[in-house]
């Protein structure tokens, strides 16, 4: 089996003789192939060439098109700071909807007009073109919270909960209706998998992300899922209280992040559920050592039990030595789930 | 209960009012808070009581519930947004009285770093706690420091950083604050997620705090020697 049978068949229950390896790479795939992490944010090419030559590398079995959340709310009209050597910015401040009254008058982008979502959608296709046969293409869309963050304002939205729910709730339709139509294009330039980034559902609570995120995170799955792609969430940060919730989204991935507890979330969710993660990715990752990294990976594999994916709790920090990325692939070469 | 044959209804009522505006702030709920300290203050509450009886235990409890997880990032926020409410109305009389504030912290996000609802949170308490407060936003150039340092006078330099690769940042405005011959004229006090104790002393920092709560008594103590 190549890589892309690989986890294809683990997601769906069939045997296999080694674990998947899907970590997530963007700055340190960048670094790799010596690139400007502005080029690699904007020019679809550079993005690929980078996370092929990283995934070859170290023997990932998928590649993936995230580089920064800003690329649907630039599309938007929103303000973007782009930087040399860091993921593109929102400038919070300056906010597209600073002004909430001019939600009503906000059009959904055309995802295939020329923007940043049609530069990821283009990394889509050439990613399927040239290795879309051995590996997993996974596209990234952002989630409601985060998106609807990236267009208000993070600090404002969270005060929005409570000022004006209602807002808060057409916020997140309109990010869901713009994040399929982005999902779409990209399963139809062959995507896989569809990453749902949801950053910002982590700092809510449960009770908050019960009451208002979900219920949007479960449209967005249920669409990408209908679009016949399969779904990875990843919600940065400490999700431990709503483990439970994110476990009845139905995402093929629950891709966790290292605050959370992977004991705990085997625990809430149901058995079959495929758990990703979550070695700490600056403690133990980028600052320990390749042993360290093997016994903490173990210890991830043995909570979560066969249903489970190699991976850090996020993105591999860029100047990640080489030799502790290595100690986290063998493991999953070197061990059936 | 003997002695005390006579209640004072009207300290009676200032304390029950004390409490709702306590619970006012505990909550979250700016328009009351900002009602009762108006109305405190015209029945002649004095302003420093308010902040000192009301305010910092009010906060401290939003605190506490956020540590034990009762509390989450948005409930904080609105929290602080009921303190600064009631602040808006006292501190134009503890100025006009001559109340100093304990001192002047310039509060930022370190050059390369975006992250800024911790330090939102921080320089909110700090204004609760007594400080004048001057926040220079995030990505904060160590110059942009040194300048307030010089210029606005600042006592205490508040950094924070949530990214491992924008921590030496603040190695690096220390550096500058030394070169520039200013780093005896201040106290900084670093914090965000990746930060440790262990790091704060490697780098020179006066102090670190794992939490806003614990960044004013931080900086309390960093106004006291500095005095
Ligand atoms: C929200 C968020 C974002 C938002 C920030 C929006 C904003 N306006 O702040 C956005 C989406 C923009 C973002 C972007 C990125 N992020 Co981010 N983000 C987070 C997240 C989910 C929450 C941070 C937060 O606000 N916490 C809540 C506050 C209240 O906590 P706090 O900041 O720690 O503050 C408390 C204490 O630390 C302390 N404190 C804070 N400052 C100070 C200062 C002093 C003086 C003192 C005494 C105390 C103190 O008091 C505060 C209150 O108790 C974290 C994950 C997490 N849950 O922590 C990741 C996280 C911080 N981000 C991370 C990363 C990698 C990034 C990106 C590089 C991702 C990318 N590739 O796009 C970019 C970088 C952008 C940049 N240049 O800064 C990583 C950092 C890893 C690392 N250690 O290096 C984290 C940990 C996620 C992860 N698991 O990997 N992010």
């Amino acid at each position: 089996m190549n890589s892309r049978e690989i986890v294809l068949a683990h997601l769906e229950g069939r045997p296999i003789d080694r674990l998947p390896l899907m970590p997530i790479t963007m700055m340190f795939a960048c670094d790799h192939i010596q690139a400007r992490y502005r080029e690699y944010c904007t020019n679809y090419r550079v993005l690929a060439e980078g996370q092929i030559r990283t995934a070859e590398t170290f023997g990932f079995d998928y590649v993936n098109t995230m580089s920064d959340p800003a690329r649907e709310a630039a599309d938007c009209g929103a303000t973007v700071q782009y930087f040399d050597q860091q993921p593109a910015a929102l400038v919070e401040d300056q906010a597209l909807l600073v002004d909430k009254t001019k939600l009503v008058a906000l059009k959904i982008p055309d995802p295939l007009g020329g923007g940043r979502m049609h530069n990821a959608i283009k990394a889509v296709a050439l990613l399927k073109e040239r290795v879309g046969k051995e590996k997993i293409v996974e596209g990234w869309v952002e989630g409601p919270i985060a998106e609807a963050a990236d267009l208000r304002g993070i600090n404002a939205v969270m005060t929005d909960f409570f000022d004006d729910p209602l807002f808060v709730r057409d916020l997140f339709a309109f990010v869901i209706e713009m994040e399929l139509r982005f999902a779409r294009e990209q399963v139809d330039a062959g995507a896989d998998v569809i990453g749902v980034g949801d950053a910002a559902a982590s700092l809510v609570g449960p009770r908050l992300y019960d009451e208002f995120v979900w219920p949007y995170e479960k449209k967005l799955v249920d669409g990408i899922q209908g679009l016949g792609a399969k779904v990875r969430l990843h919600i940065c940060g400490n999700t431990r209280f709503s483990l439970r919730s994110m476990g009845k989204l139905g995402c093929e991935i629950v891709d966790l992040d290292s605050w959370a507890p992977i004991a705990e979330a085997r625990q809430q969710m149901d058995a079959n559920q495929v758990l990703l993660g979550n070695l700490n990715p600056v403690a133990v990752l980028r600052n320990g050592t390749p042993s360290t990294v093997t016994g903490s990976i173990a210890e991830c594999h043995r909570q979560a039990g066969p249903r489970f994916i190699v991976g850090a709790g996020c993105e591999v920090p860029r100047d990640t030595p080489v030799d502790n990325l290595r100690a986290l692939c063998a493991y999953a070469y070197s061990h059936r789930p | 209960m003997p002695g005390v044959a006579i209640v004072d209804l009207s300290q009676h009522t200032a304390m029950l009012d004390l409490k709702r505006l306590h619970d006012a702030v505990v909550t979250g709920d700016a328009n009351t808070s900002r009602t009762l300290t108006q109305e405190a203050l015209t029945a002649g509450t004095d302003p420093l009581q308010l902040v000192n009886q009301c305010l910092v235990p009010a906060m401290d409890e939003v605190g506490r519930r956020f540590e034990s997880n009762e509390y989450f990032v948005p409930e904080l926020l609105i929290s602080a947004r009921a303190m600064k409410a009631a602040l808006e109305l006292i501190r134009p009389l503890l100025t006009a009285r001559g109340d100093k504030p304990l001192g002047r912290v310039a509060i930022g996000t370190v050059r390369g770093d975006l992250h800024d609802i911790g330090k939102n949170l921080v320089a909110s308490l700090l204004e609760g706690g007594g400080f004048e407060v001057i926040d220079l936003g995030v990505n904060v150039s160590p110059e942009t420091f040194i300048a307030t340092v010089k210029e606005k006078e600042a006592t205490i330099i508040a950094m924070s950083a949530l990214l491992t690769t924008t921590m030496p940042a603040m190695r690096t405005t220390i550096e500058a604050l030394k070169q520039a011959g200013v780093r005896d004229k201040v106290k900084v006090l670093i914090g965000g997620a990746p930060i440790t104790q262990k790091y704060a002393e490697e780098i020179g920092a006066d102090g670190y705090s794992e939490n806003a709560v614990g960044a004013v008594a931080l900086a309390k103590k960093a106004a006291t020697a500095a005095r």
